[in-house]
């Protein structure tokens, strides 16, 4: 295999920033990762924490005042970011969907299911006959389970539930093929048991037709049930990633044991109290000198204060942005 | 399986850290909740209103505007007492005067007024003068009125005091050099310095002619003091029928989205009787059938009230009526509309989970939230009254002469627009500033005070 | 869909005797008698009355007339035209059907120009395009239609000679343009306000979002996506404005002479000529609530969320 072509995107020091009247607000302030074929990357976080950004400067609809300000996107051997809007959007739709968290907004009132569905084939495929469209557009439907398709094309989006409209985004969003989705908070605004089934569809679909996905969550839980591996982000920046197992059973940084700790589990036997991440996000515009968490970290130390944390790399991918990974080792030297 | 080998920005080996910075256990001593605090800086958290004010303050075309339409409540309001004429006076001598033309007289007067302290000019167009009109020019001198009872019958004379001498004199027209103002020939007619006369009313001695500077109309009247308050009663007009709208539409909209059911079911459809009737026809039945019983009203009730009433004229409080009977429904609408949208709210629901009273709901919930549309509204309500009266004007059932407003004034202008289109001019680019700045203002109140419409 | 015709057909026609009953006692309220006159004597006066049923209780009065509305009777003129029945001078002298069509003209016009402007505008948004027609909708919506009447006659027939002064007439192209310019000049502006609002509004949508994410041509995402949906308050604006549009041909056609329905209806008003401002009212109310109407069946095609049976208000 090509070495390039290792993974399906690269993103490496990305950095994205809002220039408001106020001030440069560095929403994602340099991050990197890689995501393979066929893999399923959770990226979690808090509101504000820049993951939605991140992944809009991937599909390239990050909108004014927000500019990509540094790194690379490398999506499938190809430098994204140098890519123009014509470019940019043939890409879109057809080797990049996206699904966004509130279905009862996303989909466009005054026009049916169907042709909401099949737009998203003609306007990459000139040629495709009506017939065509209509065929792929049923089939896509009946995929991510929903009966009754061939109606349910010429219904409007305000005569179907949340669930179902979420259902037809994702058939929206998968009806090219697409190599790469990212979804946004895809089951956020929707009730529990209505999350579950469209989590179910989304691990079957993307078993069928062969794609990426990013998943991006505030929600550990659907990370766990979904996901290979997991980042997770805390203002701007990624502060542990590794695979799903590690963040889960062996979390290392303060913010995800923090992150965990703060959600209901039911693999755990304890009937222990949740506990809450105290104190709120950092202002990005005006970020603190040491590390970002600092003033919410329960182990903060004098050097978390002055100076950002590197990374720890703790062995089979899994790493972690924080001073404590390096305290043994400054103690012995102390010792010695 | 997860791969981050290729991660070369993170690929560092934590003892070359170490190395790199030194590090100490003492810096991995524990920190403070102080030191974590001083931290972060906290953001002073702004009050709705400053926050709104800041934003308004930002947008360069609202403050533009807010500046023009200050000037424009200046010329309106305090101009009027910066100038010498009256929207009412006749000055006889002066009619259908240019813009910053002068009539005879007034030109003798302001090119002579460098050698005389104070004068007279009268009979420049021989027995053009043969009345004594308020507002012509006349000196006093000793008691004793010079004027038209001595020079009336003189061609182009000027009396007046030298200012050298203090001699009351004499000079002809011919004399007097118009560029320059230079007199050259004079004829004393007391020797002495002036006293200064008890002027009568009427009688005045100038030192200068202040010029008409946007001209006067066919009957004399100076135009700029016409335009100034025509502005004023155009806006207090406007001002006045955007707090009926606001005060009787808010309520009306308040009780109907508050009461909801069968009440909110008959009010609405008032409101949408109201919307089908076309409001100019109705409007215009209106002005003819209150003007008399007004006027009426305003002659033989000794009432405070209706003095007040009197003061402005029956044409003006008609176009108030008028307001309070078919404008507001809009307002109505939106202030219904805004109920219904708050009191689904979250925190509404919340209030009144807690047991919050009605009364406790409408003052601190719907209101403030209210304020923003509620003040967006009445600021747009004022441009759209103010069209109303010069429409009305315009078909002649607006303010009654000598009174003027800015439509009554364009409409005077357009009998003569071949001849004079100037006097069309100033008050119409005056009612399009007024309308301009005042939506502009109303614009950037919107963005400033809803920053949910702004993106 | 019969059940909300039927509806719809009650309200309207309810709605129309209240404004009859309004209008009636309004008219009535007019100090003096349409007979009185200097020379007239009281004998006169009571004759003339009782000729034209005004000696009657004004309720008999009241019901006459709606008597008469029901059989297509609209009366006869009492004093400008007395004796002619006011349904030749309402629909056959011209009058109305003047202001009727100069009035509807300029809406179509104000639709027609207006909306393509503002997404013209939005679709540029922040370009010099866009600021050019941002001043001139902002200063179009200042200007009162008098004064643009008079400008466009001062400059365009008396200075330039372009287009005829006499449009009195309206009989070719040319006379219509500029009553319909000056008429219809702020509706455009505000229109094209309205339009280029609810387009950026539309566009700021979660569902642009997606249409982008599907890889839709900008082009398409703005003719297809965003206009339909920021039509919704443009419709909503049209439907009262309609009475506003056509009656505010009373000013141009006095500044045009046009012998349109203005003039004639405020002699009308002030003579007292009761049966001309009864049909005058009555027929133009009801051309306001056909436009309602109108709005409501336009408001369904454009958003199939609405139900003409169960409207939200």
């Amino acid at each position: 295999m090509d070495e390039n072509k290792k993974n399906l995107l690269e993103v490496k020091d990305l950095k994205v920033s809002f220039f408001t009247p106020a001030g440069e607000v560095k929403a994602v302030d340099g991050i990197s990762y890689n995501l393979g074929y066929n893999e399923v990357m959770g990226i979690v976080g808090e509101s504000g924490s820049g993951k939605s950004v991140e992944a809009y400067s991937i599909i390239g609809l990050l909108q004014k005042p927000g500019k990509v300000v540094g790194g690379s996107i490398t999506f499938d051997g190809q430098d994204l970011l140098s890519y123009d809007e014509e470019q940019m959007r043939n890409v879109r739709g057809k080797d990049i969907s996206m699904i966004f968290q509130n279905p009862m907004t996303c989909l466009n009132p005054v026009y049916t299911i169907g042709n909401q569905l099949m737009e998203a084939l003609q306007c990459h495929d000139d040629k495709i006959t009506k017939e065509e469209a209509w065929k792929r557009a049923v089939h896509m439907l009946e995929l991510v389970g929903i009966n009754n398709a061939e109606k349910r094309m010429t219904q409007y989006p305000h005569e179907h539930s949340g669930g179902m409209r979420q259902r037809a985004m994702i058939a929206m969003a998968l009806i090219s093929e697409p190599k790469l989705l990212i979804a946004d908070e895809p089951t956020t605004a929707l009730d529990v048991t209505i999350q579950a089934q469209i989590l179910d569809v989304m691990k079957d679909i993307q078993k069928r037709v062969n794609t990426s996905i990013i998943f991006i969550t505030h929600n550990l839980g659907v990370v766990a049930e979904v996901c290979d591996k997991v980042s997770v982000m805390y203002a701007g920046k990624i502060v542990e990633q590794g695979d799903v197992n590690d963040i889960f059973y062996d979390p290392q940084h303060p913010y995800t044991k923090a992150l965990l700790a703060s959600m209901p589990r039911l693999d755990e036997d304890g009937h222990e109290r949740l506990i809450p991440i105290e104190g709120t996000p950092i202002d990005l515009l005006d970020p603190p000198q040491g590390c970002n968490f600092g003033p919410r970290c329960k182990e903060c130390r004098k050097i978390c204060l002055t100076k950002k944390p590197p990374y720890a790399d703790l062995g089979n991918g899994h790493i972690s942005a924080c001073w404590l990974h390096f305290m043994d080792g400054a103690m012995k030297k102390e010792e010695a | 399986m997860a791969d981050f080998s290729k991660i070369s920005p993170f690929q560092v080996d934590p003892s070359a850290i170490e190395e790199a910075m030194g590090l100490t256990a003492e810096d991995f001593a524990p920190a403070s909740e102080g030191e974590k605090e001083s931290m972060v800086e906290k953001r002073k958290s702004v009050s709705y209103w400053r926050d709104a004010a800041r934003r308004f303050k930002a947008n360069t075309v609202s403050m533009v505007a807010l500046f023009i339409f200050i000037c424009c409540l200046i010329f309106a309001f305090i101009g009027p007492k910066l100038i010498p004429y009256s929207y009412g006076d006749q000055y006889r001598s002066s009619l259908k005067l240019g813009p910053r033309e002068y009539s005879e007289g007034e030109a003798l007067i302001q090119s002579a007024s460098s050698y005389f302290d104070g004068f007279y000019a009268s009979g420049l167009q021989a027995g053009s003068i043969t009345a004594v009109m308020k507002g012509d020019h006349y000196i006093t001198y000793k008691g004793n009125k010079y004027g038209f009872t001595q020079e009336q019958n003189e061609e182009g004379v000027i009396i007046g005091i030298e200012k050298s001498t203090g001699n009351l004199v004499k000079v002809y027209e011919k004399d007097v050099d118009p560029a320059t103002g230079a007199v050259n020939k004079v004829t004393v007619l007391s020797e002495g310095p002036s006293e200064p006369a008890e002027s009568a009313d009427e009688l005045k001695t100038v030192k200068s002619v202040f010029p008409h500077i946007f001209g006067t109309d066919s009957v004399g009247r100076d135009l700029m003091a016409r335009t100034m308050y025509g502005a004023r009663v155009s806006i207090l007009i406007g001002i006045m029928a955007a707090l009926i709208v606001l005060i009787i539409g808010s309520i009306y909209g308040a009780i109907s989205g508050l009461a909801g059911g069968t009440l909110d079911f008959i009010m609405m459809r008032i409101v949408e009787l109201i919307y089908s009737i076309p409001e100019v026809l109705i409007v215009l039945l209106l002005q003819v059938v209150l003007r008399e019983p007004l006027q009426e009203w305003i002659d033989h009730s000794g009432s405070s009230l209706a003095q007040a009433a009197g003061a402005l004229g029956s044409g003006i409080i008609c176009i108030f009526i008028t307001f309070a009977l078919l404008y507001w429904v809009t307002m109505a609408r939106i202030v219904r509309g805004q109920v219904l949208q708050l009191r689904k709210q979250e925190y509404v629901t919340a209030a009144i989970a807690l047991g919050a009273g009605n009364k406790r709901i409408i003052k601190r919930h719907l209101l403030p939230n209210c304020v923003g549309a509620l003040v967006i509204t009445t600021c747009l309500q004022i441009p759209s009254a103010i069209f109303l009266e010069s429409f009305l004007s315009f078909l002649g059932l607006g303010v009654s002469a000598p009174m003027a407003s800015l439509g009554s004034l364009c409409s005077d202008a357009l009998q003569t627009i071949t001849l004079y289109p100037y006097r069309l001019v100033y008050p119409a680019v005056i009612l399009t500033i007024i309308v301009l700045t005042l939506n502009l203002v109303g614009d950037g109140l919107r963005d400033a005070l809803d920053p949910r419409l702004k993106k | 869909m019969v059940t909300y015709t039927l509806k719809r057909l009650g309200a309207a026609l309810l709605t129309l005797l209240i404004i009859m009953a309004i209008t009636f006692f309004l008219m009535n309220a007019i100090p003096g008698s349409p007979f009185l006159t200097e020379k007239s004597t009281p004998q006169q006066i009571a004759l003339a009355n009782a000729k034209y049923g005004l000696d009657k209780p004004l309720i008999i009065q009241l019901k006459n007339y709606v008597v008469n509305y029901l059989k297509g009777d609209l009366g006869t003129s009492l004093k400008m035209q007395e004796g002619t029945p006011v349904r030749d001078i309402i629909f056959h002298q011209g009058k109305f059907v003047l202001s009727i069509k100069l009035g509807l003209i300029s809406l179509a016009v104000a639709v027609i120009i207006g909306i393509p402007l503002g997404c013209i505008a939005a679709y540029n948004r922040g370009t010099w395009l866009d600021g050019f027609l941002r001043v001139m909708t902002t200063v179009g919506v200042a200007i009162p239609g008098f004064v643009l009447a008079t400008l466009l006659l001062a400059s365009l027939a008396v200075k330039l000679h372009v287009l005829p002064t006499n449009s009195g007439q309206l009989t070719d192209f040319k006379s219509y343009i500029m009553p319909i310019l000056s008429m219809s000049f702020y509706y455009v502006c505000y229109v094209a306000k309205l339009t280029r609002t609810s387009m950026l509004d539309a566009i700021n949508q979660d569902y642009i979002r997606t249409a982008r994410a599907k890889g839709v041509k900008t082009k398409m995402i703005v003719l297809k996506h965003a206009l339909r949906n920021s039509l919704i308050p443009v419709i909503t604006y049209l439907g009262p404005v309609t009475a506003g549009i056509i009656t505010g041909s009373f000013v141009v056609e006095s500044t045009f002479q046009i012998p349109g329905l203005g003039k004639y209806y405020v002699q009308c008003v002030m003579s007292r000529d009761y049966p001309v401002i009864m049909a005058t009212t009555v027929v133009l109310s009801a051309l306001v609530i056909f436009m309602n109407l109108v709005v409501d069946i336009a408001y369904k095609i454009v958003d199939p969320r609405i139900t003409l049976t169960n409207k939200e208000d």
